[in-house]
Formats: C-alpha cells, structure tokens, sequence
C-alpha cells in the first residue's frame, strides 16, 4: 500500500444505533467498515474486524440502546481492545450517549460513581479520544485523562425553535434546577423570557411536587432538558406550565431514552410535542408516538469526525450547526 | 463465624452465594442490584463495607433470563463501589471466568465456525460436523480469496491506481470500489457490517476484505484488565481454560481446582475405576487429563483432531482420531468446559464406535448454551458430571438422571477462608 492511503478515517459500526453510523458514514462519504459482531451461544460477545485497521485513524460509534446498556458498553470495550490490538493508530469513541452519565456522584453511602467506572474502563480498553454530545454534567470530562469533545445539541435546537416559532412568542423552561443553565444560554441566544420548575425527587424515576418560577402566561412553553427517560418530570412540568397559563408546551431533549411507558406517558400528555436527537436508537417510538419528532444530529458528528482526523478545531461546532 | 469480612453476592448464582455464606457463618451482604428502566445497573451497597475484606461472588454464566455482560458490568460497579466505599481490599470471586475461551476464529451463533455454509448447520437441531480450525487443503485460504483471483497481482494495480490519492478533505476510501467488483457481489450500502447478529444470512455474507484475514476480538485480556480497572485487589477462579489468563492480570489470581472434586467422583461413583480409561477429548486438555489419570494410576486415551487429508470412510468423525485402546472398558471424559456440548459428544461417538462400554463425562464449567442439552441427551454419553460454578438447576430439569452435580461451594469457602486469613492455598490444589 502507498503511503497516502495509510491513516484515513475507519468508521467502525456497533449494533446498537447502525443508523446513525451510516448517517455519518454518507456524510464522510466513506463506507462503514467491514467488521461484524455477534454474541456466542453462551453470550459472550464476539467481534471481528475485516478489514486492516494498522495504522488508521478509527473511529467507533456506539450509542446505547434503551434496556441494553451493558451490552453495548461491552460491545464497545470489545470492539476498541480490538483495534488496539490490531495496530490502530487512534482510536476515537463517538459515544453520543455517554452510558451511565447520571451515576456521576456519591450521593448516598457506597453509592457506585460508574460514570467514572466507565471512563476508566474506556480508557482501559485503549480509547485514545471520546467524542460524546450533551453529557448529563460536563464534570465527567474530568474523570477521563484523554481529550473529551463534549458536543452539544444546542445549536440544531436553536435552528429548530428560529424556524418553526416566533421566538418573542416563546419561553424557555428548565424543567429542574441543574438544566437552569442549558435552559439559560438557548433563552440568552434566543433573547426570549425564562422560567425554572423546582422539583423534588423522592426516589429514582418518580417524580414528586413541582414548583414554576417565572410568567409564562399566552406564550409558548419550550421546556429544555439533556434527557427524557420515562418522561414523567417532562409530562408532569408540562401540566405545571398549563396550568400557569401557557398557550401550548413543547419539550426539546438531546436523548430520548424514553423508557419503560414512556411513550403512553407522553401520549396521554398536555404536551404539544417532544422534539428528541437521534443521539439514541429510537426504533419504532416514531411510529408509536404522534407527538415525538427527532432532529438528525449526525451532520454534527460527522463534521466533529472530519474536523477530529484533519486536526482542525471542533469549537466551531459548538455554536454551529452543520446543515 | 469470620470476622471483617464482607461477602457480596452477583445476580447470576445466589444459590452458591447462599451456601458460601452458610460455610462461612456469615449473612451475604446487603444490596440492591436491580435495573433502572433506561437499562442502567442500580447498585446500593447498603451494609458498611469501611475496612473490610470484601469478597463479589459473580459466575460468567448468562441464562434464566439474565446476561452475562449485565453480569459482567454488575461486577465491575460492585468492585468499583466497594472500592469507593473504602473497602479495604476488594476480591473479585469468579467460579466461571467469562472470555477466557480465546477463540481462534471467528465463530457463528451456534459455536461454529463461520467458515462453513451456514446453510448446514440449520438442517437439523443440531451437528456434530464442524471444520477443523486451520486452514486445510483444499479450503479457501481466507475467506476472501474464494474466487481463487490473484490478489497479489490485483493489488498492485490499485496501488498504481490509487497513487494521485482524492484531495477532499474526508479522501474516499480507496479501491473499494474495486474489491467490490472482485467479489462479485452486489455490496449494498450497509457494506459487510452485520449489524443483525440474529439474521443469519447477514453472517454468512460477511466477508473480509479480499487479501485480509479477519482479526478477531480476544476479550480475555481485556476483561482482566476491566477487572483491575475497576478495582479489584484480587481474583480467585476455577480451571480457568487457559492458565496463561494469569498472566493477563497484574493482581494475583488464585485459580482453583476442579480436578479434586472429579477425582473424588471418580473413586466413589465408578464402579471398578481402575479398569477404566481416562480420556481427553482434544490434544489441548491432554495435561488436565493426565493428571488425573496418573494420580489415580489410571489408563489413559487422547482424541485428537486429525487435520491432514484423510480417506475418508466416516464423514463424520473423520477429523477425529482415537490414539489408545478403550475396548470394552468404561471410559471416563475429562474436561474443562462443557459449552455447546460439541467436542465431547463428537468424543463419545468415537469412543462407542471403538467399543466402549459405558462414557462418563466430567466437566468443571457445564455452560450447556445453545443446542447443547439437545446434543447431550442424544449423545452416547451416558453420564454427565459438572460442578454448580453456574447455575445448573435448569440443566438437572432438562437432564434429569444424566446430569449429576457436584458442589464446589466448599472448595470456595475455605478459598475464601484462607486469603482472608492469609494462608495458604495451595493446600486446595493438592487436596485428595
């Protein structure tokens, strides 16, 4: 082989989100490359690469699908140790959904930090790099010692919301606390009012009080959060906002996890509507939910792959968003 | 009863847990390890483990419902929780080593192969044909040069080709273009990724790309080091399949032995043992194999897995070769593992076709996936011995009087015992 073709970008594919890995694949203009995974009859997880990876710049895309997280983890740890041993020059993560993002603090007694289990084993397995889009607390970047690119959804929401809202009819709304300031930066870029919905949280996936901070009377509520997983802060905040006065409540989240009876949940909804990314594999919850539409963040992706490998800066895409 | 010591169990055998714990004198450690609905592993640990000697009793057994890389992760969060939890000393317990099977090739669903037109393997339940592992006369050298091409020469014109190189920023890859067209075959967009392991036909089209040899995944190293990662101070295990996964670790790994319990079995269950032949069932357990039989002063046959070109008279066991003499005696199986049931039903078929009289097989790990309890049943093997180091419940309902279970519990709880007070194992190793 010639000298020019060593180190190009090899876009490797998991099984969780295959979708999403051509979206990007088409953008790059490249192919997906050859490699496949299977588990053994005993479950192990098996997987083969067939194609030479030495010396090339990899990239494996691994989101996590709804209900089989640790498969795909383990799938991705498998998969990067693969093409460590196989002589790949880098080896780049694009994890869109960083898994276990929420366990990130010891907040009771041997409580597990497994956001940093995860880092650590990523790093184990020979990740040299970590793309990821809207992590849960961006703190997590500290508990890698590799370079993080934490992309954000933000910029598509932007364009979203500029083209289908007049923005001085809208107000953005942070359906907790700790997003009060990813709910603040889309108010700021927007020049629109906000408001916060304070919370109390009994235990994990229930949802207890809510509180509104803020006028949202005649406008329409846009309610901004990094996840909806069973969606029952999302639904109850949507009723809390109707009840305020608000004309219609529509939620804008990065990751739609949307788990267990999710989608019933957001189908019996006040809320006009759940814009979600792709950043998760969303099967057949289009289908089943009228109210759910995703915006394509691969162009993001792909240009934070492109711009990775060309050493060119990644900052443009935070405020960016490829069309 | 023993002080300062924590033992937490896994979700994937509470029943040994339970027994370890009663051995012991001491109740399991209390915790939550259950699922959030996203799919996440929730783990409280809710008695204090501040300064104690923690012991995470986890098998690398999927089943019943469960999966093995759950449990797997479940294992790392507890180590990593307890270890956060200033657990003085975190000792992962793992009676089945999950990974530790390196395999040589890449394998299809079942456990075979990949090689072969899986159009075989779906005609019956099951099969006890399978391709020799390296590459023979006659196969294909690699999956990619079936079209017999010269690759070489057709590599070099790509090269010449591809020489200016594409100046957009992202360069095309190139010559795939070209290793389409030697395929043959119409290479739609998804390309050769199979992300559909549950479509067989997907598998079957995978193929490398011409002039490379697929490399595989060998997980062992990496679960090793997962488990360091994660924190684990120690790890004690059983008949691990290849004892260089020692090597793979930087902390030290007890690796017990099954080999006491089996021999135990053999003395007391099998009648007139010294008449009878101790078999290996491949070149690779032949030392596992030998030393039992020289302890117990024993015969001893090895089946070996003919790969040269031979005339072949019975197709089916033509790749396999009996090197001793079990006629009209009892021949006794030994192994380590027991996964799809392959090699020693193949085993046994030769064995009765020789003119053995009754088979036993003995098996440390009895994994017992896919087809394997199908396999076995209809099988010459007319006993079956494994240890519970996973869950063998199910196995026994299916098996019934085939199957006979042996408990390593104890072999656990005096391993347990003994690093927790530091003394010596090895006392274990040499048990009789």
């Amino acid at each position: 082989m010639s000298a020019e073709m060593a180190n190009e970008i090899k876009l490797i594919s998991g099984r969780s989100h295959p979708e999403l890995s051509e979206k990007i694949a088409k953008r790059l203009g490249i192919k997906v490359a050859r490699t496949i995974s299977l588990n053994y009859s005993n479950q192990e997880t098996s997987f083969t690469v067939g194609e030479s990876v030495r010396d090339e710049d990899v990239f494996i895309v691994q989101s996590t699908s709804t209900g089989d997280v640790n498969e795909g983890l383990m799938e991705l740890l498998i998969m990067i140790s693969a093409c460590r041993t196989a002589s790949a020059r880098r080896i780049t993560a694009v994890i869109p959904n960083f898994p276990y993002a929420r366990q990130d603090k010891k907040d009771k007694s041997r409580a597990p930090i497994s956001a940093r289990l995860v880092a650590n084993m990523l790093q184990t397995a020979g990740a040299n790099h970590i793309v990821t889009v809207d992590l849960h607390a961006s703190q997590i970047q500290g508990f890698f010692s590799v370079p993080v690119d934490n992309l954000y959804a933000e910029p598509s929401f932007l364009r979203y919301i500029r083209e289908n809202f007049k923005t001085e009819d809208c107000v953005i709304v942070s359906p907790d606390a700790g997003g009060a300031k990813r709910a603040t930066s889309i108010a700021d870029h927007l020049n629109t009012a906000f408001a916060l919905i304070h919370k109390e949280r009994p235990r994990p996936n229930v949802v207890g009080r809510m509180v509104l901070v803020g006028n949202v009377e005649d406008k329409i509520a846009i309610l901004v959060d990094d996840m909806a997983d069973t969606c029952g802060t999302l639904v109850k905040a949507a009723a809390v906002l109707k009840e305020n006065g608000a004309k219609s409540v529509l939620a804008l989240v990065t990751h739609g996890i949307l788990s267990g009876n999710a989608i019933e949940t957001l189908n019996s909804s006040v809320l006009q509507a759940l814009v979600v990314t792709n950043t998760v594999p969303l099967g057949d919850k289009v289908e089943r939910c009228p109210k759910l539409r995703v915006i394509d963040i691969s162009p993001t992706l792909a240009e934070a792959i492109r711009r990775t490998h060309n050493g060119e800066s990644v900052s443009y895409l935070f405020n960016h968003a490829p069309v | 009863m023993v002080r300062n010591i924590v033992v937490l169990g896994g979700n994937s055998h509470p029943a040994l847990v339970e027994s370890v714990c009663n051995m012991l004198g001491l109740p399991a450690c209390n915790r939550v390890l259950t699922k959030f609905s996203s799919g996440e592993s929730r783990c409280e640990i809710q008695d204090s483990v501040r300064g104690k000697d923690v012991y995470i009793i986890q098998t690398g057994f999927g089943g019943n419902g469960s999966k093995l890389n759950d449990h797997f992760m479940d294992l790392c969060i507890m180590i990593s929780a307890c270890k956060t939890g200033s657990a003085r000393r975190v000792t992962a317990v793992l009676p089945l080593f999950p990974y530790s099977r390196q395999p040589d090739l890449p394998y299809k669903k079942s456990g075979a192969p990949l090689f072969k037109a899986s159009s075989e393997a779906g005609k019956k339940d099951y099969t006890f044909d399978s391709v020799p592992a390296t590459p023979a006369p006659g196969l294909p050298r690699s999956a990619g040069l079936i079209n017999g091409s010269d690759i070489t020469s057709r590599l070099a014109k790509t090269a010449l080709t591809n020489g200016t190189g594409s100046m957009s920023p992202v360069k095309q890859t190139n010559g795939d273009g070209f290793f389409h067209g030697v395929n043959g075959q119409g290479l739609q967009t998804p390309g050769f990724t199979t992300h559909d392991y549950e479509n067989g036909s997907h598998i079957g089209a995978f193929q490398a790309k011409p002039g490379y040899k697929q490399w595989v995944a060998q997980a062992g190293t990496l679960v090793a080091n997962l488990l360091t990662c994660a924190g684990a101070d120690h790890v004690i295990t059983m008949d691990l399949h290849d004892p260089q996964v020692q090597g793979f670790f930087d902390v030290p790994v007890d690796n017990l032995y099954g080999r006491p319990l089996l021999k135990r079995y053999i003395t007391t269950h099998i009648p007139n043992y010294k008449e009878a032949v101790i078999i290996s069932p491949d070149a690779g357990g032949a030392k596992r194999a030998t030393a039992i039989a020289d302890s117990l002063g024993m015969d001893f046959a090895l089946i070996h897995k003919e790969r040269r070109p031979t005339k072949i008279t019975d197709r089916q066991n033509a790749s396999m070769m009996l090197v001793g003499n079990v006629a009209d005696r009892v021949c006794i199986l030994v192994d380590d593992l027991l996964d799809t049931g392959n090699t020693i039903t193949r085993a046994a078929k030769l064995l009765k076709k020789e003119g053995a009289t009754t088979i036993y097989a003995l098996l440390t790990h009895g994994v017992f996936s896919g087809d394997a309890i199908n396999r076995v049943k209809a099988s010459a093997i007319d006993k079956v011995v494994v240890t519970n180091s996973v869950p063998q419940d199910e196995h026994k309902a299916l098996l019934g009087s085939k199957l006979d279970i042996l408990d390593i519990s104890p072999i656990f709880a005096e391993a347990v015992r003994r690093v927790h007070h530091g003394e010596s194992i090895s006392v274990l190793f040499n048990y009789d």
